[in-house]
């Protein structure tokens, strides 16, 4: 090789006006660049994405599965947006969830009035709470005719006077569900039976007879082994009424 | 069985409709209970149903039964005390007539705070 004249002197200068006077593709030749740089690697053909997904789906007439795009398209806006979508089912309270209160005098074994229904006047025996807030209550059916019932306890006006049931068992099968009332598998014939009025009679199933009859059993031994038993038979057979002089606000219960 | 109980409602008289001098409101009532002597009486009537209940010459439907009556009632609602004296505020389901001024009112006692 020719001796370099040009060793020692830079190749690329600046010229008066600030620029450099070759470019960077000329440094690049200059420079003999291309034996320094190493080979690069042919790319690989990208991994193809499918465009389309077969998800499941239910319901059965709905063909089992649907094919749907893994990346949505632009246009795809949905009408609510989904944070306002959340807000709004947060809001809302469903009956199930809410919270149920039970007033301090209502414990179980309080002998509490009726004050509105078939049974109002009647002094009954408060059980349980139910799941949805509901009172069970019991007559005892024997003493005054009020059968094991729900009550909202709005209802109720519980009087100082408790009995202890601790030892009555009530049956877990006795729950809100228990006491649904229960839809007539009727069909609406089309022969124009659509106008018959089919109000058929409550009749007290077995099951509620045989359920009565266990729980209040447990009652009335609850009630004999309280210390004024006699005394209470009659109480819970007489109804409750207000007479002349008694005010409710005066009263203590 | 049980006899058929006594009353269950506390009794009240409809005294006139909330009034200043000279221009009343028809839409809530005045009551004056029976037995209530003052403000702390008649907070325990709060929240409390109250009905007016009169008899009409025609006979009209009763919910839950076949036979029609010539009862008629008029729901409502005790709001607030009135006064120092143990009345008390009520707000009808539609106002009460004006001849009723006078006659009774039956406070229930539910729903039952007790």
């Amino acid at each position: 090789m020719a001796k370099n004249k040009n060793k020692g002197k830079p190749r690329n200068y600046a010229l008066d006006s600030g620029v450099y006077r070759f470019s960077a593709s000329k440094m690049f030749h200059k420079k003999a660049i291309h034996k320094f740089l190493k080979k690069t690697v042919a790319k690989k053909p990208a991994d193809k994405k499918p465009v389309f997904v077969e998800k499941k789906i239910k319901g059965d007439k709905n063909g089992g599965t649907r094919m749907v795009r893994v990346k949505k398209l632009t246009n795809n806006v949905p009408t609510m947006d989904v944070k306002t979508c959340i807000l709004h089912t947060k809001r809302k309270s469903v009956f199930s969830k809410h919270s149920r209160k039970l007033r301090p005098s209502l414990t179980p074994g309080v002998v509490a009035i009726i004050l509105a229904g078939v049974h109002k006047g009647k002094r009954v025996v408060a059980l349980k709470q139910l799941e949805t807030g509901l009172l069970l209550i019991t007559g005892p059916l024997k003493l005054n005719g009020c059968p094991l019932r729900r009550i909202n306890q709005r209802y109720l006006l519980a009087t100082k006077t408790s009995i202890n049931v601790s030892g009555v068992k009530v049956p877990e099968t006795i729950n809100d569900k228990y006491f649904a009332r229960v839809k007539s598998d009727n069909k609406v014939k089309k022969d124009g039976n659509i106008f018959e009025n089919k109000k058929e009679d409550y009749k007290p199933s077995e099951q509620r007879k045989a359920d009565r009859a266990s729980v209040d059993k447990q009652v009335l031994e609850a009630i004999k082994k309280h210390p004024q038993g006699a005394a209470l038979k009659s109480y819970f057979k007489a109804g409750f009424g207000l007479n002349k002089g008694e005010y409710p606000h005066k009263m203590i219960f | 069985m049980a006899p058929k109980s006594g009353r269950l409602y506390a009794k009240g008289v409809f005294t006139g409709f909330k009034r200043g001098l000279r221009n009343q409101h028809e839409n809530t009532a005045l009551l004056k209970v029976d037995g209530c002597a003052g403000q702390e009486d008649a907070r325990w009537y709060i929240g409390k149903r109250c009905v007016y209940v009169y008899k009409a010459k025609n006979k009209t439907s009763v919910p839950n039964s076949k036979e029609k009556s010539q009862l008629r009632c008029i729901w409502g609602k005790v709001t607030r005390p009135h006064g120092n004296a143990g009345s008390v505020r009520a707000k009808f389901r539609r106002n009460l007539p004006p001849q009723a001024m006078g006659c009774r009112v039956r406070i229930m006692l539910y729903p039952s705070r007790i």
